[in-house]
């Protein structure tokens, strides 16, 4: 059952990676063809706001999977000496904190995106509104607390049947 | 509690929270978040942490990082790292020590196009290690060459870690990468000359392999020339301002799918990888600079980085003797920690009082990623060594750290020198426009 969902968790967070490098591609020719264009007289307008608010997306579609293959930095000092019980426990307190800390923030980051449509808030030069970047950005948290979730349920019951 | 006790309490919680491996960005956000809600209140910390994490994912200055990281990804799945070494070991492999020293010029010319520590001791690694295996190379001096001259990754532009000091501190980052361009060569020369001098002392430690002819030496620079071309457009680029940073990192990036593409060196396989490893580690990145990021707003609460800093101004030390002991914190930090962390955690605090003492900021800089590479090479958290360690499975990880520790000395000197001779850092970025 914990298997299942975490290997649910970590395909739905293979797919956000990849549009994370979709948009990681388009950052990039975006920032050459102005380059080149401003060079000819023409530049493209509002490069500077549409290449920060890609990076958002490049960052926050690529949070989950990032933790699925295990790429954020953690010491493991203590860890690696540590018996199976005492990795579980760990896992379970790791799990528990990452879990609490991103469902905070997709909370937050929902309700600032809420905010901004509300308000009507739009980007300095394309007047291009920014809530559905902050929505992106919330999204990507809480797939995060969701693979965060499922390795706490994988924890709890390794070290109930152990 | 007084605000600065409770920064205090938040720092121990950190190092506490951090060692039970927990992801060291989580654990910042997480204790920032806590105690800027106990100092100011649990609204404003709510609020806070949603805003820090979107406007850190949403900063046009450090887009240039995941554009740079693409650059040295590309260039690692196309083997480019592979041809620069195959370059210095036609020319000096020979030599006494020969393939040691070819992998420290390898790693110096791969730093060229990437800008990250860990990944110029992996990819040097991948292609380095199993020649000097072949050859009978001791495995402490193989290993260790790998770990230490990884850190020439940061100090030769691009460099992440310059990318983020830059962010932080309000410096311009093409003066900080100009900056890192003498210093990165001080330290080649310097490796080099450990390397020698190891291989004078104990010379049963390598084998000679065989002299390359004329010929074969002329048609191995052609693994250089892509190299040479990537960099001088992007460094030349951001040299006479004709681009911003993130549009250097495009154009290296773009320029070498180009090149690669066209000299067929890049499958599509290829491609994806590097696509799929450059959003992990950007978002590795993001992830401590976003969760420093809300510390930091908790660290400027608790009112410590003021007082630190009008404390060391008060103190009756001369500046140097300042920088030293801010020195020692770092190795002994470095020792513990993540650089990277370590840089985001600290900078806050120090970066005040080394500019009310009358540093150079752009110097201090580059005196940060000198610190930065001696800790990702001392134990017990040496990164660098950590991953090495992972390529070279047969070599226990006690026997890198004692290689790697050979090579700190070059490390030391080089810093002390910058230290010693400010100008080897602020020369270049002087003559900028």
């Amino acid at each position: 059952m914990t298997d299942q969902m975490q290997n649910r968790a970590a395909r739905v967070s293979g797919w956000f990676n990849r549009l994370a490098c979709f948009a990681l591609v388009v950052m990039m020719v975006l920032s050459l063809a102005d380059v080149i264009l401003r060079r000819l007289g023409a530049p493209i307008p509002g490069t500077y706001e549409l290449v920060g608010f890609i990076g958002s997306l490049v960052v926050s579609f690529s949070l989950a999977d990032t933790s699925v293959k295990g790429g954020h930095i953690a010491v493991e000092l203590i860890y690696e000496k540590l018996a199976l019980k005492g990795r579980i426990i760990l896992d379970v307190i790791g799990n528990l904190t990452g879990s609490a800390l991103f469902l905070l923030l997709a909370w937050q980051m929902f309700g600032l995106g809420g905010d901004l449509k509300a308000s009507g808030e739009v980007s300095a030069t394309l007047q291009m509104p920014i809530h559905p970047f902050v929505y992106g950005s919330a999204a990507g948290c809480l797939l995060l607390a969701l693979v965060l979730i499922a390795a706490l349920a994988g924890a709890i019951l390794k070290g109930v049947k152990s | 509690m007084t605000p600065a006790a409770v920064g205090l309490a938040g720092f121990a919680f950190l190092l506490f929270l951090i060692s039970l491996r927990i992801p060291v960005g989580f654990v910042m956000a997480a204790v920032g978040f806590v105690g800027f809600g106990l100092l100011v209140s649990w609204p404003a910390a709510l609020n806070l942490l949603a805003k820090d994490f979107f406007s850190v994912f949403n900063t046009y200055n450090l887009t240039v990082i995941p554009l740079f990281i693409l650059m040295g990804q590309l260039a690692h799945n196309s083997g480019m790292s592979g041809r620069l070494f195959q370059t210095a070991h036609k020319f000096i492999g020979h030599l006494p020590g020969g393939l040691a020293l070819a992998t420290i010029g390898a790693c110096a010319g791969f730093s060229a196009i990437c800008g990250s520590t860990s990944a110029t001791a992996a990819t040097m690694s991948l292609v380095a290690l199993p020649q000097m295996k072949r050859h009978n190379y001791d495995p402490a001096l193989a290993t260790g060459v790998v770990a230490a001259g990884g850190s020439l990754g940061i100090l030769i532009p691009p460099s992440t870690i310059f990318i983020i000091y830059g962010v932080m501190t309000e410096q311009s980052v093409g003066k900080l990468f100009m900056a890192g361009v003498l210093p990165g060569l001080l330290l080649t020369l310097a490796f080099l000359v450990t390397v020698v001098v190891w291989i004078r002392l104990s010379p049963s430690l390598w084998e000679r392999s065989p002299k390359a002819s004329f010929k074969e030496r002329v048609a191995s620079l052609a693994g250089v020339g892509e190299t040479f071309v990537l960099f001088v457009l992007v460094m030349g680029g951001l040299f006479l301002g004709l681009f911003t940073p993130t549009e250097a990192a495009a154009i290296g990036a773009a320029g070498t799918l180009g090149i690669e593409l066209v000299l067929g060196n890049l499958t599509w396989r290829a491609f994806l990888r590097s696509l799929e490893e450059t959003t992990r580690i950007t978002c590795m990145i993001f992830v401590i600079v976003a969760g420093a990021t809300v510390f930091g707003h908790f660290l400027a609460v608790t009112t410590i980085p003021a007082q630190m800093g009008s404390f060391a101004a008060g103190l009756s030390l001369p500046p140097f003797v300042v920088i030293g002991i801010i020195l020692v914190i770092y190795i002994i930090l470095g020792c513990l920690m993540d650089a990277l962390a370590m840089i985001m955690l600290t900078i806050p605090i120090f970066y005040p009082v080394v500019i009310s003492l009358g540093y150079d900021p752009v110097w201090f800089g580059v005196i940060m990623v000198l610190v930065t590479g001696i800790g990702v090479i001392t134990p017990p958290v040496g990164i660098n060594v950590y991953i090495v360690s992972g390529i070279a499975r047969d070599v226990p990880m006690p026997v890198i750290f004692r290689g790697a520790s050979r090579m700190l000395i070059a490390l030391i000197v080089t810093t002390l020198l910058v230290i010693l001779f400010p100008g080897i850092a602020t020369y270049l970025p002087g003559l900028m426009k």
